[in-house]
């Protein structure tokens, strides 16, 4: 056995002067701080898979719903930079006593003069029905109608013809048509050529071309479309343009928009009605963003049950494991340390969510833009805000439960074993 | 004569109405091997707390290693169990999945070490209590013994000049018992003061000195009888 202790006076003679240096605790490193936070997750990865996932779906609605949207006005900028904004159409509207007006017969020729005009083309609506064939009763007319064409309409349009060929000057004189996609579509012809034949205005007119859709000029997809001549001479055609189709250089499209009524028609320039179909889908896009936003909402409660979902956990946690926090006190963690270590592993909890929640919510984006066609875009604000909306949800879910571990008197915890 | 690690100058703790300390002095000091022995309630729990400040004192001063705890805020008072004080408790306190080198690395955490140092201390301390081969075994894969041996490793880590065990043989067999007994001899041979609260009659009779404690007050020192006996 080891030598006794020898013999002394209890209690010591004078009470020892205090110490001068006081004892002072030491810092965590940040490494420690995460590794001490981490390691009460990795001990129940079921858990806080689980308490993850809630806050990975909030993310990934939310995520999702601004990815989705923003591919799709993407799509739209891409497919207006590829029809062009540039665009401008004038139609007749209504005369001063509320009868339908119509364009001067050289309307064309006037918008032509123009300096910023790049080019000019129109259309004019007949009375003529087309059908399938000479037996279809006559009211059926399928919402189509026949319109005459100019020859340079794809030009300024920019409309595409997939089979066959437009209409030129040799065959305006003659009962040739162009139909579009959705008449195309409607009669049945799906290949253009001399067996390729339609009722047109009381006799046969033959398909030489087909078009295809336009989304600028959707009133071309459900057209069908004849030589200015032809229209004329067999359709009864009053030779007055009813849509005159302008391209007009870039950057003077807003000026040109502001004459082009007086411009087609001098008399009466309130009896024409300017339009600029780019505007009109981007507008169409515009009243999607009420969707959004209701989606948007979801997400953001979906994002507070998760929320919830992480403070219940820690609250568990905290409760669950009392005994490490004594052992920790007694090692000389302080209150500090111990409200830290569950801070940090609730903000530790929550950011797995969130960056599970970015990844799954670009994972629906990419695939919903890859079913619909097109380019996905995540902007790089809503994975950052996404992110950093979680952990705030951490730093809310975890305050608590922090707290209550750091107040456990340690003997208390350390009788819990 | 060596300075008091533990100095209780009419130490009370009461619960509510519950006494379960009353006007205890006490001094050990550095060096020093004892029990504190008695019976379940009889307070001796509360003296560990008190001397290892997980608890303050409802009365009295309580003195460790110098320093007056009532002085101390509970951060210093943090500081203070982080730099001085090894704790060993029947259950051993080890969290599962941890391998024992972390484990015991642990014990340094708070002592502001950086953690390469913390593990190679952490490395020395478990070959010390002959846990050399065992460095990543986790808890599930050691024995009771070996348990306690990692929490012995733990508790001195940072050789704290004071090392209090809680029944450190409370949930042992008579074997590992005696092998935790032996190792907390040799820790005390090589310098550690160690005091072991304990209920075993046996075990208190074995070390050198003995503090027998009932119903909240301490009713025998073997080290102030010899120092009647020394006065006469």
């Amino acid at each position: 056995m080891s030598t006794l202790t020898p013999p002394q006076p209890a209690p010591s003679p004078a009470p020892e002067p205090s110490p001068a240096r006081r004892p002072k605790p030491a810092r965590l490193s940040l490494a420690d701080v995460i590794r001490t936070g981490g390691s009460g997750l990795r001990s129940r990865p079921m858990r806080v898979f689980l308490s993850a996932l809630g806050i990975a779906i909030g993310i990934a609605a939310m995520i999702g719903v601004v990815g989705i949207s923003t591919s799709s006005q993407e799509e739209l900028s891409r497919k207006l930079a590829a029809l062009g904004t540039n665009l401008l159409t004038a139609e007749p509207g209504q005369s001063f006593t509320g009868e339908q007006a119509h364009l001067p017969d050289d309307a064309v020729r006037m918008a032509r003069a123009v300096p910023e005009m790049e080019s000019v083309s129109a259309i004019g609506k007949t009375d003529a029905k087309v059908y399938r064939n000479d037996r279809v009763p006559p009211q059926e007319t399928g919402g189509l109608s026949v319109y005459a064409a100019r020859t340079d309409l794809p030009d300024t349009v920019g409309i595409e013809v997939t089979g066959g060929r437009w209409l030129n000057a040799a065959n305006t004189k003659y009962p040739a048509v162009v139909l579009g996609s959705r008449t195309a579509q409607q009669l049945g012809i799906d290949e253009a050529g001399p067996d390729a034949q339609v009722w047109l205005g009381d006799r046969w007119f033959t398909v030489i071309g087909l078009l295809a859709p336009n989304e600028l000029a959707p009133e071309l997809d459900s057209a069908a479309l004849v030589g200015w001549p032809a229209a004329e001479r067999e359709l009864g055609f009053d030779g007055y343009p009813t849509t005159v189709y302008t391209r007009a250089e870039e950057a003077a499209v807003t000026d040109v928009q502001e004459i082009l009524g007086a411009t087609v028609n001098p008399e009466s320039p309130n009896e024409v009605e300017v339009s600029r179909p780019s505007d009109a889908l981007a507008a169409k896009q515009a009243t999607d963003d009420a969707l959004s936003g209701l989606l948007l909402g979801l997400g953001a409660v979906a994002l507070l049950v998760g929320g919830v979902g992480v403070a219940n956990t820690m609250v568990i946690s905290v409760l669950e494991r009392r005994a490490e926090i004594g052992l920790r006190r007694s090692l000389g963690a302080t209150r500090g340390q111990i409200r830290t270590q569950f801070l940090c592993e609730s903000l530790l909890l929550s950011a797995l969510g969130g960056v599970g929640g970015v990844a799954l919510g670009i994972a629906v984006t990419t695939g919903y833009a890859g079913y619909q066609g097109w380019p996905t875009v995540v902007p790089l604000w809503a994975m950052a805000g996404g992110v950093g909306a979680t952990l705030i949800i951490g730093g809310l879910a975890g305050f608590y439960p922090a707290v209550r571990a750091a107040r456990l008197p340690p003997t208390e915890a350390l009788a819990a074993a | 004569m060596r300075p008091p690690v533990v100095d209780l100058d009419g130490v009370a703790k009461t619960y509510g109405d519950v006494a379960a300390l009353a006007d205890a002095h006490l001094t050990v000091r550095r060096g020093e091997m004892l029990a504190i022995v008695g019976p379940s309630g009889s307070g001796k729990s509360t003296m560990l707390n008190i001397m290892g400040t997980l608890a303050r004192p409802t009365a009295g001063t309580v003195r460790i290693d110098g320093h007056a705890v009532d002085d101390l805020s509970d951060r210093e008072l943090s500081a203070l169990r982080a730099r001085t004080i090894g704790f060993v408790f029947q259950s051993f306190h080890l969290a599962g999945g941890v391998p024992a080198l972390d484990a015991v690395a642990d014990g340094l955490l708070y002592s502001g070490l950086p953690r390469g140092d913390r593990r190679r201390l952490a490395e020395a301390a478990l070959r010390r209590v002959g846990l050399g081969p065992r460095l990543y075994s986790e808890p599930h894969q050691l024995s009771g013994g070996e348990k306690q041996r990692v929490a012995i490793a733990r508790a001195v880590v940072g050789d704290p000049p004071l090392l209090l065990a809680d029944e450190p043989t409370g949930a042992l067999d008579s074997r590992s018992g005696a092998v935790v007994m032996e190792l907390l001899h040799e820790l005390h041979g090589a310098g550690t003061t160690v005091v072991v609260i304990t209920h075993d009659r046996d075990i208190a009779e074995s070390l050198p000195r003995e503090v027998r404690i009932k119903d909240g007050r301490i009713e025998h020192d073997s080290a102030a009888l010899r120092q009647e006996a020394v006065a006469r």
